[in-house]
């Protein structure tokens, strides 16, 4: 069993047919589950939240290389592959192409990795604002991702732009409303 | 972005854009951390290079930027000092509202009460009142009426009835098992002379009473 950086990958991950394509349909399934879990675990123990899937499976500097390359059994995972566990993944809410609620077509290289949803984002969120009694209070994104008052919450060092999608739940919910620009958004919690 | 501008007020606005300044303090001096220590590294490797002059110009340039950290610290701490008192304010400002709301509604109550000469009035009034019930009660007190006194001598009427058959039980002392005996006493008659004669009396014993 290979490590990375404290993580412990399944005993599946040494496993050479783990990595092709399985040809009958329940076995398949059962493949891409374990796939999407896995990399539902990985990127969430290494804080990841959105993944370049040609980095991912070539450049060995991506954080998420050794998820889809196993050099030990000399395996990795086909880009096409890792494509369908992507497509599979979002279908249970869990991945989204970048740049496809924008209208930009979808279905390019950077996809999101929703080990937690942006709605289950907002709860976070939420719960921390309840509980710093920050309810009323103006703060912009870049505080709460980067800032001192926010250091060792869960969302300290979230992505902006994911952080952004779970404010804008909160905000259609009436529990935030948005100010300022793209690129230096602010908000207020209610 | 942001549907209804309603919930934000100036004072948001104003506090967001504090902030703003603030992220961008932050950024800078990130900015600058990160030269600092890449000059340090260029320094070095000029050094082992042989190159002192540009490698004291590195540092000079990290000294610097050190004195650009401090100041943006300096100026940081000022900016975190303006918003939280900008913060502060709004509170002190939430409860001075408070205050004045309940001094307002404290102020309708008592408008509404009508001052103490009112009151005062009033007591004097109520007191009136309670002597006048007085008055009447203790007038209404020494008549009783004819059907009250009715009632009184039935009820005397049947203690007696329930006393007269002890007596004679307790005369014979015989067993329990006895069933009570008709009461040979002769019910008192009353007629209308004596019950009136009997209302007088209970009435002045009444007023007696209350003299007393």
């Amino acid at each position: 069993m290979a490590t990375s950086e404290g993580f412990q990958f399944p005993k599946e991950h040494s496993f050479p047919p783990f990595y092709t394509p399985q040809i009958n349909l329940s076995t398949r399934h059962a493949q891409l589950t374990k796939w999407s879990s896995l990399i539902l675990s990985y990127c969430r123990h290494h804080s990841i939240y959105r993944l370049s899937l040609s980095d991912a499976t070539n450049s060995p500097s991506s954080p998420a290389y050794p998820l889809f390359n196993n050099e030990a059994i000399n395996r990795r995972l086909s880009p096409s592959y890792v494509k369908e566990i992507v497509n599979f993944m979002k279908k249970d809410g869990r991945a989204e192409w970048y740049g496809s609620d924008k209208n930009e077509g979808g279905g390019g290289d950077v996809v999101w990795i929703y080990w937690r949803t942006p709605e289950e984002w907002a709860g976070v969120v939420e719960g921390w604002v309840e509980e710093t009694g920050n309810k009323g209070q103006v703060m912009t994104v870049y505080e709460l991702t980067e800032g001192e008052t926010t250091r060792g919450s869960e969302f300290w060092g979230l992505d902006q732009e994911l952080l952004i999608k779970a404010i804008q739940v909160l905000a259609k919910k009436g529990r935030a409303q948005t100010m300022g620009g793209e690129e230096n958004l602010g908000v207020k919690f209610f | 972005m942001g549907g209804n501008s309603s919930k934000i007020t100036a004072q948001d606005q104003a506090i967001y854009d504090l902030k703003l300044q603030r992220d961008r303090l932050h950024q800078y001096q990130r900015r600058i951390t990160h030269l600092t220590t890449r000059e340090t590294e260029i320094a070095r490797t000029l050094l082992s290079q042989g190159d002192k002059a540009r490698a004291l110009l590195a540092l000079r340039r990290k000294k610097y930027q050190e004195s650009l950290l401090a100041k943006t610290d300096q100026q940081l701490e000022q900016l975190e000092k303006l918003v939280s008192s900008v913060e502060f304010a709004l509170i002190q400002k939430d409860v001075v509202f408070g205050l004045q709301q309940g001094t307002k509604v404290l102020k309708e109550i008592h408008a509404e009460m009508g001052g103490i000469d009112k009151v005062e009035k009033l007591m004097g009034e109520t007191q009136e009142e309670i002597e006048y019930q007085k008055e009447v009660s203790e007038m209404l007190g020494g008549r009783i009426s004819v059907q009250d006194e009715e009632e009184v001598e039935e009820e005397l009427a049947r203690l007696e009835t329930e006393l007269a058959p002890k007596a004679a039980t307790s005369k014979v002392a015989e067993p329990v098992a006895m069933l009570p005996s008709v009461p040979d006493t002769e019910l008192p008659e009353v007629g209308e002379g004596r019950r009136q004669e009997a209302a007088k009396l209970v009435g002045e014993e009444r007023r007696e009473a209350i003299a007393a």
